[in-house]
């Protein structure tokens, strides 16, 4: 679904991704973690063609990111993105803010749109906030609100970049369940995140990246019990405590 | 004090003042839609759009607005073989010289909004312009206003430059008036008032929406 073949990207002459290899195969979970400026969300707004690279290729469901001739728009609908700081639109409703895309991208009426917008919001638990704007939801609502936002586009590949680093602990579980829900569901899933439970639950995978490369990568248990590089175990003790 | 100068001349000033505030109004408009385009290219990553527009706000926010009206009203003949005629010259210099300032404004209004909400807009598959015109925009727009009033508050002070070129807007009527009546602290003592109450009302507003932007 995913091919990622050496990429490098530089911002000047700093080099934040490495010669990063890696293959995320459809129905999979991956998860990617690693310290603040490792690359990890770098790596994702390459994957959707946010930030450009220098060298390398991402294939994203046989299509080349780097090739001008790709229609990048076209490409994003079939990648949702959720943001650490949700992003929701705050001069929309969260029905608005979900429907947006659908009708101006897909030329959905506003009918269907919303029908199926309530369809997600009861999906993520909060059909019943459907009027409210973002200000008045809390920040694991806002978090689901932005998950169903996503998926409104039907997209193959979701993207999560630190979904719960912003929420308060009591929330973080409600926006989990939901991710646990989809991977279960079988979407195609690149997870950056620091909640080892939600990786051992449903990671295919789990990479661990530092100063732009990936340094570690394992099938669940293995990376736990016995990460190879001592930067991966130093890393593991801390946020494993 | 003979204040009786002024309801004796009124129909005739009252006619200046109407041509003052559609001189500012058009400025207004013009100024603040070429004003979006300058400020958009301003942002613009593209090199052939950002230089131009670049040097175009830095061009005229670095002149006297008396020079670009002066320049309009014996440069555009020159160039195009015919006058234009003091309203229209003055329409076309005060347009061109607010849109540097508008775009500033617009420019300001714009980075006011966080890179995210352009990502979140581009990752769902909007392109350029939707996410502009649907997302970025409705929010900055409302971060604009306060500057947006205050702009405006100038511009009515600035249409009386255009007196330089004849126009016969409201303050070149109190001159006009003067110099038949002979009444000048009269006369520019209601002329002072006239500006007053009218820019008092765009501050008083613009305070107004300040506040219920904190308020928000």
């Amino acid at each position: 679904m995913i091919q990622i073949k050496n990429v490098s990207k530089w911002y000047g002459d700093f080099q934040v991704l490495r010669d990063v290899n890696e293959e995320v195969k459809q129905g999979q979970t991956v998860v990617v973690c690693g310290p603040s400026g490792s690359g990890k969300s770098t790596l994702l707004r390459c994957i959707n063609g946010l930030e450009p690279f220098q060298h390398g290729e991402i294939i994203v469901d046989g299509v080349s990111v780097s090739d001008p001739a790709t229609n990048l728009y076209r490409l994003r609908t079939e990648i949702g993105m959720v943001f650490q700081r949700f992003e929701l639109y705050p001069h929309m409703t969260a029905l608005q803010n979900i429907t947006l895309a659908p009708m101006k991208v897909r030329k959905k009426s506003r009918r269907e749109a919303a029908d199926h917008a309530m369809k997600l919001l009861e999906r993520v638990g909060i059909p019943e906030k459907a009027h409210e704007h973002p200000a008045n939801l809390s920040g694991g609502q806002q978090q689901r609100v932005a998950i169903a936002r996503s998926l409104a586009m039907e997209p193959k590949i979701m993207m999560f970049d630190e979904p719960t680093s912003a929420l308060d602990p009591e929330m973080i579980k409600e926006v989990l369940d939901v991710m646990v829900d989809l991977s279960t569901g079988g979407m195609t899933m690149i997870v950056v995140t620091h909640e080892m439970g939600f990786a051992r639950e449903v990671a295919e995978e789990i990479i661990f990246m530092d100063e732009g490369s990936i340094i570690e990568r394992g099938t669940d248990i293995s990376f736990f019990q016995n990460p190879k590089s001592p930067r991966t175990k130093d890393f593991l003790d801390k946020i494993l405590m | 004090m003979d204040l009786a100068v002024i309801p004796r001349n009124l129909h005739f000033l009252l006619g200046g003042l109407v041509l003052t505030l559609e001189l500012a109004a058009i400025s207004l408009l013009g100024g603040f839609l070429l004003g979006i385009l300058m400020g958009l290219g301003r942002l613009s990553s593209r090199k052939w759009i950002y230089y131009p527009a670049t040097l175009y706000i830095n061009f005229f926010r670095s002149l006297p607005l008396i020079l670009v009206i002066f320049w309009f009203y014996f440069m555009v003949p020159f160039i195009i073989g015919r006058p234009l005629g003091d309203f229209l010259s003055a329409i076309i210099a005060f347009i061109a010289f607010e849109a540097a300032y508008f775009a500033e404004i617009v420019r300001a209004g714009i980075q006011s909004i966080p890179q995210g909400q352009v990502m979140a807009g581009y990752s769902t598959g909007l392109g350029y312009y939707e996410t502009m015109r649907n997302i970025v925009l409705p929010q900055a727009l409302k971060n604009m206003v306060p500057p947006i009033v205050t702009q405006c508050v100038i511009i009515f002070q600035d249409t009386s430059l255009a007196y330089v070129i004849g126009l016969k807007e409201f303050l070149r009527r109190i001159y006009l008036v003067d110099s038949r009546e002979l009444r000048s602290v009269e006369l520019y003592l209601f002329a002072g008032f006239v500006y007053l109450v009218f820019c008092s009302i765009g501050t008083i507003t613009s305070r107004r929406l300040e506040k219920r932007q904190i308020g928000r």
